[in-house]
């Protein structure tokens, strides 16, 4: 997957490209809307990270451009702008999802595989989670074609987790994740841990799952080769 | 009492004393004219006889008789002449009686003595008190009704000339005193007048206006750019954060060390992204055009937060009596606002406590929702300050709430035109009574 960053706070923009290097993804940057422009004219992207607030051009009408030399592009509006405005003539303009700053490089790869699904078709095969399957588009979790009832938060969870395979996820990241602005400010909160629980005894149910981690101190992980 | 009707009473009343005085001195004026007037006539009539007598002597009168005497038909008038001793000397005009064949009245008497030839005479012009008097009524009626006609239309003018006068004050008071909300956004009209009063009073209002106006829009400025360009260095730093965090070969300990940085970071970002969103508000960023039921907002509210309420075993008990349809508001900010009051009810609460909403049907056609809790409690002295910014009830209990969560719900409820009211007992709980106005409420749809 090849992206594009247009982005002009190269701090930011340099942590970003880190991540989704790591990610196995392939990440190019512009710091100028017109640079950004420039490169989307000759290479084909099929993700492109937008900053809104960028000092050359008005970040909407950088959008509308580019969609215009790349429709096939998916788009997602990163800004610190945050009006509910910006993020209805976002998407109106044809992004495909929209993340304030700051926003969470965890969050940001949960986004970008939700569109890779529905834009892509990719991953709509199920997945292996140890000896359990997990059909991400239909959200089901099944063992040997018996369908395992979870929760739209279990679910959520558990697919988060599992974007995230062989990394600690906090309580505080998981919590973000599922509550988004309503996650609760208070750290030691058990809530996660109750959703877990949950999921460990519906799920073991059928088989043991010692791939679902507890971490101590910090939070859980899945560990999946 | 307003201006206008305290000179229109100090104007009425000035009039009717005017009048009260004109009428109470109008029978002295009459009468005093009417008599000095007389007392001229008299004296004029002196003259014609004594210029009669110098001519033709005093017999052309006396015809031969020792004295003279003559009236007329109804004994208005009467002359008399009559011979005194010499040297007496007399020149005076009295009111006295006279009797004139039987018939006693009284009469204004000139009484003169003059010296001829054959001695001295004394001359009596007399005129009854009754005729000289005989037009003061009429004319003391007819003063009374010109003096009250004119009054009445110096009134009616009067009035309607300070109302005149006073209509751009009336103006400045509603346009630029009533009517205006806090910070005064809109643009100030000068009013119209020519009274430099008015025009002084209106400037300064309205450059006062303009001052408030600017200093509140800066400090909303201020906070929304401090805020804004807060967001970049933390998100920079979140960044950073996750990613060593992704590192392999980082230490448990670093790991834990890491998550700390994490939580103060989420910390300031949460507080940054609070004075944002009450700026934004501030602002008027948000539309006020949706419509929602509260029931169903209730409803979305407990998928958010039942997991706390049951965490903390607390009974949650909802009772709206009726579908109840709000509207002119955004629901995303009414939501945050109910969300910021269960959340506070649930956070201050005992654990297995409870907490009550139920709703009221105020007679002004308004709608009130109670959220009680069976919390700490706020101490009275704290109710008043409860809504400012970074203000924590109880500052030591645990539980972080940085204080802005109830400076949410106050800029909602602000921008909304609801009202809160807050009840509070110390250790028994607190009610949150949430004031809906007529205006924002579908009617008809709680039929």
């Amino acid at each position: 997957m090849k992206v594009l960053l247009i982005e002009d706070e190269k701090t930011l923009a340099y942590e970003v490209e880190a991540f989704l290097k790591k990610a196995f993804y392939v990440c190019d940057m512009a710091h100028t809307a017109r640079k950004g422009l420039e490169m989307l004219g000759v290479n084909p992207y099929d993700f492109v990270l937008l900053d809104l607030g960028l000092p050359d051009l008005d970040g909407l009408k950088v959008l509308q451009d580019a969609k215009k030399l790349n429709p096939e592009a998916a788009y997602i509006i990163l800004t610190a702008r945050g009006n509910i405005e910006d993020r209805i003539v976002g998407l109106d303009l044809g992004a495909d999802d929209y993340l304030p700053k700051p926003f969470s490089l965890l969050e940001l790869q949960s986004r970008m595989q939700a569109i890779s699904r529905r834009k892509f078709n990719i991953n709509t095969h199920e997945i292996d989670l140890g000896e359990f399957k997990i059909d991400l588009p239909k959200r089901i979790v099944s063992y040997s074609g018996n369908e395992i009832e979870l929760t739209r938060k279990e679910f959520d969870l558990l697919s988060y987790l599992l974007l995230h395979k062989n990394r600690v996820l906090t309580r505080m990241q998981l919590s973000e994740h599922i509550w988004g602005s309503f996650a609760d400010d208070d750290y030691d909160s058990n809530y996660i841990d109750v959703h877990i629980k949950n999921i460990r005894k519906k799920l073991n149910a059928f088989a043991p799952i010692d791939w679902l981690e507890t971490v101590r101190g910090v939070g859980y992980k899945i560990r999946l080769k | 009492m307003k201006l206008i009707s305290k000179l229109t009473l100090f104007i009425t009343l000035s009039k009717l004393a005017i009048v009260l005085l004109f009428v109470i001195t109008l029978p002295y004026l009459i009468g005093g004219i009417a008599r000095t007037y007389n007392d001229y006539y008299l004296r004029q009539q002196q003259e014609k006889v004594l210029e009669i007598i110098a001519k033709n002597g005093v017999d052309s009168y006396l015809q031969g008789e020792e004295s003279y005497g003559s009236y007329t038909m109804l004994k208005e008038e009467y002359i008399s002449l009559e011979p005194v001793e010499k040297d007496f000397k007399i020149d005076t005009i009295y009111t006295d009686e006279r009797i004139i064949e039987q018939d006693t009245l009284n009469y204004r008497v000139l009484i003169h003595s003059f010296p001829v030839d054959s001695g001295t005479y004394l001359m009596e012009v007399g005129k009854t008190i009754d005729t000289i008097d005989q037009y003061n009524r009429p004319l003391q009626r007819i003063a009374t009704y010109v003096l009250l006609a004119l009054i009445l239309i110096t009134l009616i003018i009067d009035l309607f000339y300070t109302r005149y006068l006073l209509r751009p004050l009336g103006e400045i008071i509603n346009t630029k005193i009533r009517n205006r909300k806090f910070p005064f956004n809109e643009d100030s009209i000068p009013v119209k007048t020519t009274t430099t009063d008015f025009q002084y009073l209106d400037t300064s209002l309205i450059s006062l206006m303009q001052q408030i106006h600017e200093a509140f829009a800066k400090e909303r400025e201020f906070t929304a750019n401090a805020s804004h360009e807060l967001m970049t260095p933390i998100g920079i730093l979140q960044n950073k954060i996750e990613n060593l965090m992704g590192e392999p070969g980082v230490s448990d300990i670093i790991q834990e060390r890491l998550i700390g940085m994490q939580h103060t970071l989420n910390r300031l970002k949460r507080i940054v992204h609070s004075l944002l969103l009450i700026s934004r508000i501030e602002n008027e960023q948000f539309s006020k055009k949706d419509s929602l039921d509260l029931a169903e907002l209730f409803a979305d509210l407990m998928d958010e937060i039942s997991h706390r309420l049951s965490e903390k075993e607390i009974r949650f008990e909802i009772t709206i009596s009726e579908r109840i349809m709000l509207k002119k508001i955004n629901r995303d900010l009414l939501f945050q606002l109910f969300y910021n009051l269960v959340n506070n009810a649930i956070k201050y609460n005992k654990p297995a406590g409870s907490i009550r909403i139920w709703d009221e049907y105020p007679s002004d056609g308004g709608y009130i929702l109670n959220i009680s809790d069976t919390g700490i409690g706020i101490p009275e002295e704290e109710i008043i300050t409860i809504f400012n910014r970074f203000k924590k009830v109880n500052q030591a209990e645990e539980s972080a709430g940085y204080g802005l969560g109830l400076s949410i719900v106050k800029s909602i409820a602000d921008y909304h035109q609801i009202k809160i009211g807050i009840v509070s007992e110390i250790q028994k709980g607190t009610t949150f009574r949430v004031y809906f106005p007529e205006d924002l409420i579908i009617s008809g749809a709680m039929d």
